[in-house]
């Protein structure tokens, strides 16, 4: 990853908008990020997900993928890499409700990540603040590795 | 592997390994996804209430279901040839520390399009209670094989 990653999600708080200055359609701020080989083991292993296509070169090497890939749902990790500290999704109390996500192709180690990310639509229902969020996710090669959408009850 | 498409119908099931959850499992999932969210760390932070809503101790990343169902979902299509395309969920219970969850899906609806086949699998995470903990519905593709 090379830059640090703040994990005190309190400490910039105040610099994160809320729900009332949220404006759906304004592109957020998002960071690149050079996907490792470790960084998706890591992920990997937190769901007991040790499938040969995530650790084992010569199989992945001769599998219709020609070399080690990233699970699908690499997104997790790669929706907080690419985003600052700053970003409302680090607000802590962010209540996650919901995703979709469409799969392209897969991400790969060495893949130098892009987030295209913004905020959709915001609305109020039974009393609590609701945030649609959009996100693609693209490799090196400008190819898209995947598209989604998360519903978050934001903090009051 | 061209036959495993046709074999699908509604009866075909996929189940995922039981995930036993626990404070270690949860903080693990922090440093693998990088979410440092409080609601998965601070046990006094979720003793608040979160407009309607009191945890009264740290949960699960509901993400963590996410990635059970992606993983019993590639399992299932690697196998065949399949491609897991799309997945949608909503998490309906918390998860808690001690809670032992796994996912499941069945076939929900098969579809052939002007270049591919596709399966629609209804997906759902069950606590050791048989509680829904989370729902969704995935799409996986089974690209038909060249001719010839």
């Amino acid at each position: 990853m090379g830059q640090a990653f703040e994990t005190d999600f309190w400490r910039d708080q105040a610099a994160r908008k809320i729900w009332d200055d949220i404006v759906p359609g304004e592109p957020r701020k998002t960071l690149p990020y050079e996907l490792t080989l470790e960084a998706i083991q890591k992920y990997c292993r937190s769901v007991g997900d040790m499938h040969p296509l995530y650790f084992d070169e010569d199989y992945a090497r001769n599998s219709r993928f020609g070399g080690l890939i990233a699970p699908p749902a690499i997104h997790i990790l790669l929706m907080f890499a690419c985003t600052p500290a700053d970003d409302w999704m680090r607000s802590p109390g962010t209540v996650n409700a919901g995703q979709s996500w469409s799969y392209n192709i897969p991400a790969r180690p060495g893949d130098v990540i892009r987030l295209e990310a913004r905020a959709l639509d915001k609305f109020i229902k039974r009393e609590r603040l609701f945030v649609v969020h959009d996100n693609v996710f693209f490799n090196s090669r400008g190819q898209v590795i995947c598209s989604g959408r998360g519903w978050t009850i934001r903090p009051v | 592997m061209n036959g495993f498409f046709d074999t699908l119908t509604a009866d075909t099931r996929i189940e995922g390994p039981a995930f036993e959850v626990s404070r270690g499992s949860i903080r693990f999932f922090c440093d693998a996804s990088l979410d440092y969210n409080p609601l998965h760390l601070d046990d006094d932070y979720m003793k608040g209430k979160f407009g309607k809503t009191e945890f009264g101790g740290i949960i699960m990343h509901g993400m963590n279901n996410f990635g059970l169902i992606t993983r019993m979902l590639t399992d299932w299509a690697y196998e065949q040839g399949g491609t897991h395309r799309r997945l949608e969920t909503r998490w309906v219970a918390p998860v808690r520390p001690g809670d032992t969850i796994r996912p499941l899906g069945h076939v929900r609806a098969k579809q052939v399009t002007a270049k591919s086949r596709w399966a629609t699998v209804a997906v759902e995470v069950r606590n050791q209670r048989g509680e829904m903990v989370a729902s969704g519905e995935a799409m996986v593709e089974f690209p038909p094989e060249p001719a010839g």
